[in-house]
């Protein structure tokens, strides 16, 4: 190959990377995605629900001890944010004073800085029909469910105790924690977690997506500024076009792949290093699920990536990317400026979202006709097939197939992508039809 | 080894609407300045690129001291410093001229070198300013075409391709223009130049080809084809302009083909026959008041008027030369 490729690599490399755009996207995205993914790991970690649930007067007409049950399971509840010094206050009332100790309680709950609200146990709670609840956090869903499930755990011990079961049986009974795991099975035997093969591929496909959109484009904006500039004759009496179009490719490709690595390192970095920072708060009973529960999405990607899967990712992953990018070339080699190349860029965005369109579809069904059609599409096999290959089991002759397909389409892209920007790249004026750009086709 | 630096056989270069270069053939001589002259619209851009191998012709074969312009590395001899100019705007100066070097075959660190010393003949490059460091559009517009300049020339090419080169170019650019490719000339390289300015052509050139509608209408020495051209030409100036009778003895078509008018100054071309004298004593008697009457060689300006034609330039051609 002529070397001339990577002088232009390494000037459409330097000159990206060396720009502030650069450093800020590539530093700001991994900060946004490591604080969402804290924050949703904390917020999970705490049930979500707040301390008001504790700061409320619990209004109890049973004849048993529910009211104080109540209170106990939620001092108890780690999930709950907030300190225990705020206690929950019940009172054990009889049914004909209910009025006037709700009228209290109702204009405690007006007062600033004072309870949140209050609960109502009734026998028609102890009989697992209804509970009540007024309060100024009676629209959030997080306390609210809290409260709902901490009432039913309490009325079902009542209840077990109600009908003579032992108090050991019954609060080994109640306190039961089920986690749901599932693993993937196949012809192969376990290929870890169904969901981590899942999140590893549409973490390949949506990496692969936000390359084509981002340095895809990168490249259309290069090659109208090569154009507008004029300074594209003096390299053309240099380097082919060819070489020019496959330097551009493989330097802004890098630039991508850098970026990318970067995303993945500095996320990664920052979830793990901040993670248990964060998640500190809650380590005590539950924290060694709720920290399993967080590490296992990232260990069960890990695991999931075999050399096997990584190296036909990256395979998808260069292919998608060389057919998009040339054929984003091609566009901007065809217009004048970056008005008109918006423009241009409509059929090749276009063909991206129809494959990125139906990614749920196949999520649904990785194994049904639409998933098994888009894999012999070379413009949507690079997204599709690391989604299907983590949900399923693809076998090795479709995915050699589906490859050496994906590798046609780029040749094939590359060749037309090549004579269009050949053409093009020295045709200033009005904007080609059709038909003229056909002409080019044939001509060059 | 080859004496010419390019030599052009039977190239044509079609396009659907119009035959752009049909049928050129032409040999530039090593060590020579040479003139690609012809109207806009002519071919001279499109000839001009089939050399650099931009585009390809259709049929016929160019070869550059010696091989064909698609051998590896033959177009790394030659400079080119095309009409429509442009340097990427964002990138630093000196990073330009070292990227456009190493497509050259320079290597990074001997183009630094280069850089530096182009820098400073152009006065880039002080002792208190280096806009070699600049972005380029922090250059202004004579600053970039000196840049340009240094960029045809920094691999030190042995061919030196000029498109349009004294267009948009200010008289003090113009002249430190010409200097330069005189300087090239006597340090043995080659140099071919398009332009539709004659005037130029006929100073510099040694050797010049004359197109129009992509055709060669001819080419050789400038003196030999000055010689070709006969001197049947009358340079004539006047005091005051053609007053009195003096129109209608150049509008007698006995004795006066062709009149070049610039209100005081007349090119002649002497109908066929026609004695020379005698216009000068039809003139006399006239009454006109005459500074200068010589029999002279046309220029090359009335060549091209002469060969070419007004027809010559094809309207509705759009492109470049």
């Amino acid at each position: 190959m002529d070397k001339k490729v990577f002088i232009v690599a390494k000037r459409e490399y330097l000159e990206r990377v060396r720009t502030r755009w650069f450093v800020i996207g590539t530093l700001l995205f991994p900060a946004v995605i490591a604080g969402f993914s804290i924050m949703m790991a904390y917020v999970a970690s705490k049930g979500g629900a707040s301390s008001a649930v504790r700061h409320i007067t619990i209004i109890n007409t049973t004849s048993t001890d529910l009211g104080q049950r109540v209170a106990d399971a939620l001092m108890a509840d780690t999930s709950v944010a907030g300190p225990d010094t705020i206690k929950p206050r019940v009172l054990n009332v009889a049914p004909a004073d209910l009025a006037q100790a709700e009228a209290q309680a109702s204009s405690e709950v007006k007062l600033p800085n004072h309870i949140a609200g209050y609960l109502v146990l009734s026998d028609s709670t102890l009989a697992g029909k209804s509970v009540r609840y007024a309060g100024r956090n009676a629209s959030s869903i997080t306390d609210m469910d809290k409260l709902q499930s901490t009432v039913r755990q309490a009325m079902m011990m009542v209840r077990l105790q109600t009908e003579g079961v032992k108090p050991e049986i019954i609060t080994d009974l109640t306190k039961t924690r089920l986690r749901f795991n599932t693993e993937r099975l196949s012809e192969r035997g376990r290929t870890g977690s169904g969901q981590a093969g899942l999140f590893a591929g549409l973490i390949v496909g949506v990496m692969l997506l936000m390359l084509i959109m981002l340095h895809g484009q990168n490249i259309l904006r290069g090659v109208i500024e090569e154009k507008t500039t004029r300074v594209a004759e003096v390299v053309i009496s240099s380097v082919k076009p060819e070489t020019l179009l496959a330097g551009k490719v493989i330097g802004v490709g890098g630039v991508g792949l850098t970026q990318q690595v970067a995303w993945l390192a500095i996320t990664a970095y920052l979830v793990s290093f901040f993670m248990p920072i964060v998640l500190k708060g809650t380590t005590v009973g539950a924290s060694a699920s709720a920290n399993a529960a967080a590490a296992s999405p990232v260990t069960g990607v890990l695991n999931s990536l075999t050399p096997m899967v990584i190296g036909v990712a990256l395979g998808y992953f260069i292919i998608g990317f060389v057919f998009y990018a040339t054929l984003f070339a091609a566009a901007g080699a065809m217009v004048n400026s970056e008005q008109e190349a918006q423009q241009a860029a409509m059929p090749v965005i276009a063909l991206v979202m129809s494959a990125w369109l139906c990614v749920n579809p196949i999520m649904l069904a990785p194994t049904g006709k639409l998933a098994v059609i888009l894999s012999w599409l070379p413009w949507a096999s690079p997204i599709i097939m690391p989604i299907r290959m983590g949900m399923t089991t693809v076998s090795p002759v479709e995915i050699a197939g589906s490859m050496i397909v994906a590798v046609l389409g780029s040749i094939a892209a590359m060749w037309l992508g090549g004579r269009i920007y050949r053409v093009g790249m020295l045709m200033y004026g009005k904007k080609p039809s059709f038909r003229e750009v056909a002409k080019w086709i044939k001509y060059a | 080894m080859s004496d010419l630096a390019i030599d052009i056989r039977n190239v044509v270069k079609r396009y659907e609407e119009h035959v752009a270069v049909r049928d050129l053939s032409l040999q530039v001589p090593r060590g020579s300045v040479y003139g690609l002259l012809g109207p806009n619209g002519a071919g001279k851009t499109t000839t001009i690129r089939m050399i650099l191998d931009v585009i390809l012709p259709d049929s016929g074969s160019i070869t550059l001291f010696g091989q064909p312009n698609t051998n590896p590395g033959v177009l790394d001899r030659v400079g080119y410093l095309p009409e429509e100019r442009g340097l990427y705007k964002k990138m630093q100066v000196r990073r330009v001229l070292s990227f456009l070097a190493e497509l050259k075959g320079i290597g990074a660190a001997e183009a630094a070198r280069r850089i530096d010393e182009w820098l400073e003949r152009f006065s880039l490059k002080t002792a208190d300013k280096d806009w070699g460091e600049s972005k380029v559009d922090e250059l202004s517009r004579g600053m970039q075409q000196k840049v340009q300049f240094i960029a045809t020339l920094l691999h030190d090419p042995e061919l030196v391709i000029l498109d349009e080169p004294f267009s948009g170019l200010d008289p003090i650019n113009a002249q430190a223009l010409k200097d330069a490719v005189l300087d090239l000339k006597r340090r043995g390289k080659t140099v071919v130049f398009s332009t539709h300015v004659m005037d130029n052509a006929e100073k510099m050139c040694d050797s010049v080809c004359i197109i129009a509608r992509g055709e060669k209408v001819l080419d050789g020495a400038v003196s030999a084809v000055k010689r070709g051209a006969g001197a049947r030409h009358v340079a004539l100036s006047l005091t005051g302009g053609a007053q009195n009778g003096v129109s209608s003895v150049l509008e007698d078509t006995q004795l006066v083909r062709t009149v070049d008018d610039n209100t005081n100054f007349f090119e002649i071309e002497l109908a066929p026959a026609a004695d020379p004298q005698k216009l000068l004593r039809r003139l006399i008697d006239a009454g006109a008041n005459i500074e200068r009457f010589e029999l002279v060689q046309p220029s090359l300006h009335q060549i091209f008027l002469e060969r070419v034609g007004a027809q010559g330039i094809e309207t509705g051609m759009s492109g470049h030369g």
